[in-house]
């Protein structure tokens, strides 16, 4: 990588953080002020090579969010996938996924219904083997790695609609991009789902 | 005072990152200034480029390591078995590039198996004075290194956890006492370590148990360790078992003392070993004592001298320096100094002899070693928001420790390289000439930056040194910290090449690269809750930097913490 693209990269992480305002509200006081569980559900779309892995699946999973300061929320999300590969050669019907999500919402301080969001993701994977399967036996075949507990981190980037938004309630539509640092490239996905939401306090 | 703001100023530039190291005691791994190679968790060459002379850090015995762990011949940082802040803590980690579905449509070359790293803990509120603690830690990344060779030499996993032969695994737990005269904990664990040693092999060292207990009590630091360590080489059916018995016994100047022109601090260092069955290493006689003290003359407020010295039968070690801080304009300061370290042995309280297959290493070598150093350092605060200091300096060394090689070998099956011969000495002057300079800019406590570069040529037989240093280093660090509640820290730097000149018939180079690390954190004040996510080492090339070493990868680590 050239080092102009390297120092451009810095560059980027500087104007990143320099989003951020001061606000003249105690932030402590903010953080937790108020916090909201949601169940949210969709379809999960694999882009580039993952094309040729897996098929598009449905996910499901828990939301959890919080005020952390005056214009963001954070955000914890806990999702679960079966993913079925294409290849044949897998010597298995599928893979189940666990994914949490850590991360920021940056809500639109004009159009209040679009928030904007980001942060890490954890996947932990695992080969849904019939029993008398032995995982040493297959770890070369195509997926062979899956038959042990596997995990990898990323990140993801979110726009979360907000369309229905009530006093204790709120609806919205997550549309999200998830990359996941694997080798010998980085796993790409497309999340979109729908989530109904309840305060907590 | 305005002397101590710009005295800390001066040394500003030699700060850390503010990014967090993977395990506590890996600092160097963050750091810009200097030639840091890691070989793993448990050993890395780590020379600061203002420090002079050929050595690396960790292998210079002084007081302020009483309390690092000793392996092999270096003080090492990790594992480090301080106890935490009253707190609950998680972390994991893992280096980047599994398979994932990635595995499904990869045939060929299919990447290496990436190790994470785990810990956890606790440390109670203190209750009447009295607290617990747990922990668990263990860092697998790095476990390429000698990985076959390493898998085959022990029986079973040889880790709390997991299959992947980590370079430590270690698990504590123990009782503690707090009051404002006196801190005093008890702690035992079992561990699995693996240390680096003269001949480029890993030895593993079961510890089982390992109990340490510390008391400070004002201003007398007591540490006494028992270590129940067992070896093992598999493949020649070898075993044996080393109970040792070290600590120390340290007073220091405190407050009081501090006052007056003449500040004495001393203590004692100490080893005792019992060894059975085939152990790797030989402590001359079994045991080794080591008074040492230091002592502060400050005749006038501008003239600071400092010397520390230590003495035994076998080996003594003296380091001193004496600095100048020189009249300057206000805002300005302007320090000079020199410094000298002498000692027939860096670190007089190693062992002594290493052995394998029949060979015997010595690791003391006769004479002595001489490092002078002559610095200057300036800072300059302009208007308050920006600084600028620099800081330039001449060194010599004569009698520098180095390995005189015999023999090399190398081990086919496991792609290992090692060496016989015996630890000596350069004797001739190797001369280094210094230049580094600084930026700081900050905004209150929002957003600080720096910005270093440093130089230095070295002239004389560096090839007989164990590791010709980097030439040339630079770094921009950034830490922005949002509504007082969340902190982004970058540290992007360079290094350029070096060299480890004796490990191997051929020296190995270790490319010069740009690395780029990044910390974010979430906040809560009120509640002690942080949540900090952490990539470490990106955009460098995947590199092993230690003969026999671990690939340096890029990583992730996620940690959570709440304190009490």
């Amino acid at each position: 990588m050239g080092n102009l693209k390297k120092i451009f990269l810095f560059v980027a992480g500087v104007a990143l953080a320099a989003f951020a305002q001061s606000e003249p509200m105690d932030v402590k006081d903010v953080a937790f002020s108020k916090a909201y569980i949601g169940i949210e559900g969709g379809e999960i779309y694999p882009f580039g090579d993952l094309i040729d892995a897996v098929y598009n699946t449905y996910y499901g999973g828990f939301n959890f969010r919080y005020s952390y300061w005056k214009n963001v929320d954070g955000v914890v999300m806990f999702h679960y996938a079966y993913f079925e590969p294409r290849p044949k050669a897998v010597p298995y019907d599928g893979v189940h996924q666990a994914s949490g999500k850590l991360g920021l919402d940056w809500n639109f301080p004009i159009i209040h219904p679009v928030g904007l969001g980001g942060g890490f993701a954890c996947n932990w994977t695992r080969a849904d083997l019939d029993d008398g399967v032995k995982k040493d036996l297959i770890y070369n075949k195509p997926g062979g790695t899956l038959g042990d507990n596997e995990t990898e981190f990323g990140w993801y980037a979110r726009l979360n609609l907000k369309i229905l938004n009530l006093e204790n309630y709120r609806i919205g539509f997550n549309m999200m991009w998830e990359e996941i640092w694997t080798l010998p490239k980085r796993s790409d996905m497309l999340y979109v789902g729908l989530y109904i939401e309840r305060k907590l306090w | 005072m305005k002397n101590f703001a710009l005295i800390s100023l001066l040394w500003g530039a030699v700060a850390f990152a503010q990014v967090p190291a993977e395990m506590d005691g890996m600092e160097y791994e963050t750091r810009a200034d200097g030639t840091f190679l890691i070989g793993g968790p448990t050993y890395a060459f780590d020379r600061v480029m203002g420090a002079g002379g050929v050595h690396s850090e960790s292998e210079l015995w002084t007081p302020a390591k009483l309390r690092n762990r000793l392996l092999f011949n270096r003080l090492s940082g990790t594992p480090d078995w301080t106890p935490y802040e009253p707190s609950v803590w998680v972390k994991t980690g893992n280096e980047l590039g599994d398979l994932i579905y990635q595995d499904f449509i990869t045939e060929s070359n299919r990447p290496d198996n990436r190790t994470p790293i785990l810990e956890g803990g606790f440390r109670s509120p203190s209750f009447m004075g009295f607290w617990a603690t747990v922990r668990l830690f263990q860092d697998d990344h790095f476990c390429s290194g000698a990985y076959t060779y390493r898998r085959d030499a022990v029986e079973g996993n040889y880790s709390h956890f997991g299959e992947n032969w980590p370079m430590f695994s270690s698990a504590y737990g123990g009782l503690g006492y707090t009051n404002s005269l006196v801190n005093a904990s008890v702690l035992a664990g079992e561990e699995y370590l693996w240390f680096y040693t003269e001949s480029s092999r890993w030895i593993p060292a079961h510890y089982k148990p390992r109990v340490e207990a510390r008391a400070d009590v004002g201003n007398l630091s007591v540490t006494l360790a028992y270590e129940d360590i067992e070896y093992q080489f598999k493949p020649k059916k070898e075993e044996g078992s080393r109970k040792e018995l070290n600590g120390s016994v340290y007073y220091k100047c405190g407050k009081n003392c501090q006052q007056g022109m003449f500040q004495i601090s001393a203590g004692m260092a100490f080893r005792a070993v019992d060894d059975e069955g085939t152990v790797y290493t030989e402590l001359e006689e079994d045991r080794v004592a080591w008074p040492f003290m230091e002592l502060r003359v400050q005749p006038v407020q501008r003239l600071t001298a400092d010397v520390t010295f230590g003495v035994n039968e076998r080996d003594w070690l003296v380091q001193d320096s004496v600095e100048y801080l020189a009249p300057a304009p206000e805002k300005m300061g302007v320090v000079v100094g020199v410094k000298n370290i002498s000692g027939s042995r860096l670190n007089p309280l190693a062992d002594t002899k290493e052995f394998f297959d029949g060979h015997e290493i010595d690791l003391t070598a006769d004479g002595q070693m001489n490092l002078v150093q002559a610095y200057a350092a300036y800072v300059d605060t302009l208007g308050g928001i920006v600084s600028i200091g620099g800081r330039g300096s001449f060194w010599a060394e004569h009698g520098a420790e180095t390995f005189d090689v015999d023999a090399y070998e190398v081990d086919e099956k496991n792609g290992m390289k090692f060496r016989y011969g015996d630890v000596s000495r350069i004797n001739h002057w190797i001369k280094g000439l210094t230049a580094e300079m600084w930026l700081n800019t900050w905004y209150g406590d929002m957003f600080k930056f720096t910005a270093m570069t440093g130089f230095e040529h070295i002239d004389g037989p560096v090839n007989q040194a164990e590791v010709m240093p980097v030439e040339f280093y630079s770094g921009f660090m950034g830490d922005w910290l949002l509504n007082k509640t969340f902190k982004i820290s970058h540290s992007l730097r360079y290094r350029s090449d070096a060299r480890w000149n004796l490990r191997f018939s051929d020296p190995m180079v270790v490319k010069g690269d740009w690395v780029w690390d990044a910390s974010f954190s979430q906040m809560f004040p009120k509640y002690g809750i942080t949540l900090t996510g952490t990539l470490l080492h990106v955009l460098a090339d995947e590199d092993v930097e230690t003969v026999n070493g671990g690939y340096d990868r890029i990583r992730f680590i996620c940690q959570a913490k709440k304190t009490f």
